[in-house]
């Protein structure tokens, strides 16, 4: 079995409003999946669909080959979860939630979350209404890892946490699928998971409306292009190239953005004698936005499908 | 050792609540207790003789002048139901629904634990509490007997109404909890509580009074935990089975629903 996650045209309806359209997702076994979109897309919803606490309205789901209900508390052993929003009883110190938490899983050795504290500079003692939201934040990543389970489930895990923080974070992913674990992890900001995601799906009102590798989308996403030249160049001389954009040219400065292949561009700007060119890294959020308005699921959309 | 399992944890984290609700009940039980020698005198009873039978009845004053009447109509049967009532509003309506109107539920779930395990665990902590509250009610009412001129009462008898006490606080918890983990609102808990309180109350002191709705009596779980006056006669078994089965009952059906709903965000 080579996928971890599966879910097929996975649907939920509050009521009348709608949570999740006919999710098709698909995460397998050893990568990283991240799982973007804006707030309110269903990100939440399908991990909680994952996770038995809410069912879904149609469709199924499927974890480490079993459905989430029948699958029950024997295959809750195998995921570790972060939720989205972790609230806890704020009186107790991060080892006393840790430690319970262990039980409940069948036992986690003391020194595995001592050694995960303290990666990530975590005093254990303190009460946890005390901590700030980075550090309630760290007791929510090491309770989903202390256990080394087959498959994390994370919902936006890096939010709260510095720069520096967060690299510890995604040090411990890759450890994480080094081993052969499997990290499915929810985000809406792009820059939270392009550095650790293998692949990228994104949900748009309950659907999914693309996945790709994270190589894939930096190729295609758009670059800002600045070029200047010496000489006359003619008006007119770069309309009509294909994947360029937004061209404003005013005789001696072009700027333009790059949505796909480099080639025709270059060979347009070859013919005359430029004296500078810049062209800026791939703005990922860009990227996001084209598919959150929907136009890339229109362009591709039996692609991404 | 109490960070083992969800039934441990639910009474550390509620330790400090339930040991401070134990004093209060202890402390305001026995103060009314130790008031009986001033009741217990021949002006009191003659006073007393004044009001019409059916009125004390209704207010739920039996017989005050002995002491199995009066500790039985304030501490067992006025001061120490309301307290108990309102804790298990709070500890019960707590356990379920206010930690997933919190939004504390998820995680807990999303544990090897099923939703069957977490609730009857949670239950059976308030379980212990509210027998601890009952044991050490009994045990402060023991003690200050002898002053307190109380003495005719024995101690197998107030452990038989702390027991019951425990009992009528263990059904309004399981209400709660049934409630709670059918719904996941703390105001459908509040509402309950209320509802059954109130209502209950009435049809133990008032019905029997008003001809043709004495059945009504039967109905409520204060006529279980003091209508056989365990104070004087001791405890009640067909009584207190009564009270378990109705608190299985109800937790039961919570449960069944709890199954089979969202957890709500």
């Amino acid at each position: 079995m080579s996928e971890v996650i599966r879910t097929e045209r996975l649907t939920k309806f509050y009521g009348r409003r709608r949570g999740l359209d006919g999710l098709d997702l698909e995460v397998r076994q050893g990568e990283v999946y991240g799982f973007l979109g804006p707030n309110g897309a269903g990100k939440t919803t399908t991990i909680r669909i994952l996770l038995d606490i809410i069912r879904p309205t149609s469709g199924t789901a499927q974890l480490l080959g079993r459905d989430p209900r029948a699958g029950g508390t024997a295959l809750r052993t195998h995921v570790g979860y972060l939720p989205g929003d972790f609230v806890v009883n704020e009186a107790q110190s991060g080892r006393e939630l840790l430690t319970h938490l262990g039980h409940l899983r069948g036992g986690v050795r003391a020194d595995r979350i001592v050694a995960l504290a303290d990666r990530f500079d975590l005093d254990l003692g303190t009460r946890i209404g005390t901590l700030s939201k980075g550090n309630r934040q760290k007791v929510a990543v090491v309770q989903a890892f202390m256990h080394e389970p087959e498959l994390l489930i994370l919902d936006e895990p890096t939010a709260g946490l510095d720069p520096i923080m967060q690299q510890r974070f995604l040090d411990l992913v890759r450890e994480a699928t080094a081993k052969g674990q499997t990290v499915f992890m929810s985000s809406h900001v792009l820059s939270e998971v392009q550095q650790s995601a293998d692949r990228v799906g994104i949900v748009r009102d309950g659907r999914l409306v693309a996945v790709e590798a994270v190589e894939t989308l930096r190729r295609r996403a758009v670059r800002r292009v600045e070029v200047v030249f010496e000489g006359s160049v003619p008006a007119d001389a770069f309309d009509g190239l294909p994947d360029v954009n937004d061209i404003e040219f005013d005789g001696s400065t072009l700027r333009c953005r790059l949505a796909g292949r480099a080639d025709p561009l270059i060979k347009a700007l070859a013919r005359y004698d430029v004296a500078s060119i810049t062209i800026q890294e791939p703005d990922l959020e860009e990227l996001f936005l084209v598919y959150y308005r929907g136009e890339a699921a229109v362009e591709d959309g039996d692609a991404a499908a | 050792m109490l960070l083992r399992s969800v039934f441990g944890k639910t009474l550390r984290d509620a330790r400090r609540s339930i040991l401070g609700w134990i004093v209060a009940i202890t402390a305001v039980g026995a103060f009314y207790a130790a008031f009986f020698p001033t009741v217990n005198t021949p002006e009191m009873a003659q006073a007393l003789e004044a009001y019409p039978e059916g009125l004390l009845d209704a207010i739920g004053f039996t017989d005050i002048t002995s002491a199995a009447g009066y500790v039985g109509s304030t501490t067992f049967g006025i001061l120490g139901p309301i307290l108990t009532l309102i804790f298990a509003a709070v500890l019960a309506g707590g356990a379920i629904a206010g930690d997933e109107e919190d939004g504390r539920l998820d995680l807990v779930l999303a544990h090897p634990v099923s939703r069957w395990s977490v609730l009857v665990q949670r239950f059976g902590a308030i379980v212990v509490a509210m027998v601890a509250a009952g044991i050490v009610l009994a045990i402060a009412l023991i003690a200050i007997s002898g002053p307190a001129q109380i003495d005719d009462i024995s101690a197998a008898n107030f452990f038989a109404a702390g027991f019951q006490l425990a009992l009528l606080g263990i059904v309004f918890s399981a209400l709660a909890m049934g409630i709670g983990a059918a719904t996941g609102r703390r105001v459908a808990v509040n509402a309950a509580i209320a509802i059954v309180g109130i209502g209950g109350y009435l049809a133990n002191t008032l019905a029997p009074t008003v001809e043709g709705i004495e059945w009504l009596q039967s109905l409520s779980p204060f006529f279980y935990a003091l209508g056989g006056a365990p104070l004087r006669n001791g405890l009640q078994v067909g009584d207190a089975v009564v009270l378990i089965v109705a608190s299985v009952v109800l937790v039961a059906i919570g449960g069944y629903l709890f199954d089979r709903r969202d957890i709500a965000v």
